[in-house]
């Protein structure tokens, strides 16, 4: 089972500063536990929601909004995708992170949807431009 | 660049368990997908479960402390992403105002951090750790 980890934004990822020397040095260590126990197939961070945009929808219409975004606890400044049992398992290593800043933080876990997910309905259709569309990717060396 | 567009489904943070999109918007989301593709941006996607299957773990000090979902409390919650790479951020705009959205969604576009945006002691830091620079090898895999 695949698995998003969300780290949520705190005052200071938005207001964007760079992480300090200590905490980038633990969570140096967790990515690297991470990556020796198989567990870590991506991670990436995000830059504050001042430098980015939202696109809300409303029937054929389309708004934009520049960021900042104010609900500051909603929003994502990093995640990993995880290759874990369980939900289980992906509890106990978010418990083993640093606390990603230097306050009151939160990693939201969120199961990814599988091929298999799907009912017999759309499987077929999908499973065949899905499979290839992961396949091209998967090539697809990065830039 | 790189950027993040992140699903917003509305009313998704109260979806049960279980629960899935529809056949037709699932075709949609495929033909929408198959346009990222040939344009040579998409890097990657992937859809998430409903909140009501996850968890949270929140960090007071150093104690991490666990709520499952789902989250009475959000407003929002993510319901999937694309990461692409293009030009500008005009572009990833462009592109997430072209998804085929039934509902009153919202996608927000973020830019990904990229090892060159830290400054020069940041990536003295990160350099030890090759797993946390964002072209690992390893970091595409999925």
């Amino acid at each position: 089972m695949r698995f998003a980890i969300l780290i949520k934004a705190t005052p200071t990822s938005e207001a964007g500063g760079t992480p300090d020397a200590k905490i980038l040095e633990a969570m140096g260590k967790f990515n690297e536990e991470l990556a020796a126990a198989g567990i870590m197939l991506s991670g990436e961070g995000l830059q504050s929601s001042s430098k980015g945009a939202r696109v809300t929808f409303s029937g054929d219409k389309r708004t934009v909004h520049d960021g900042p975004f104010a609900e500051t606890k909603e929003l994502v400044a990093g995640f990993w995708i995880w290759q874990c049992k369980s939900l289980d398992e992906a509890i106990a290593w978010v418990k083993r992170c640093p606390n990603p800043f230097n306050e009151e933080s939160e990693i939201e876990i969120r199961q990814v949807f599988e091929l298999e997910d799907f009912g017999d309905e759309v499987t077929h259709k999908l499973r065949e431009s899905e499979e290839r569309l992961r396949a091209e990717l998967a090539a697809r060396k990065p830039n | 660049m790189r950027f993040m567009m992140l699903m917003i489904p509305k009313g998704y943070e109260s979806a049960e368990p279980g629960a899935m999109p529809s056949a037709e918007a699932v075709a949609a989301m495929m033909k929408y997908n198959e346009s990222l593709r040939k344009a040579g941006v998409l890097l990657s996607l992937d859809g998430l479960h409903p909140p009501s299957m996850g968890a949270r773990v929140t960090f007071d000090g150093g104690k991490p402390h666990v709520i499952d979902g789902p989250f009475i409390e959000a407003k929002e919650v993510l319901g999937g992403y694309w990461m692409i790479q293009v030009r500008s951020r005009e572009e990833a705009i462009e592109w997430a105002k072209r998804c085929p959205v039934l509902g009153n969604d919202t996608i927000e576009v973020r830019q990904v951090q990229e090892f060159a945006d830290f400054p020069d002691d940041v990536q003295k830091e990160l350099g030890r750790f090759p797993e946390m620079q964002p072209h690992h090898p390893g970091s595409r895999a999925s």
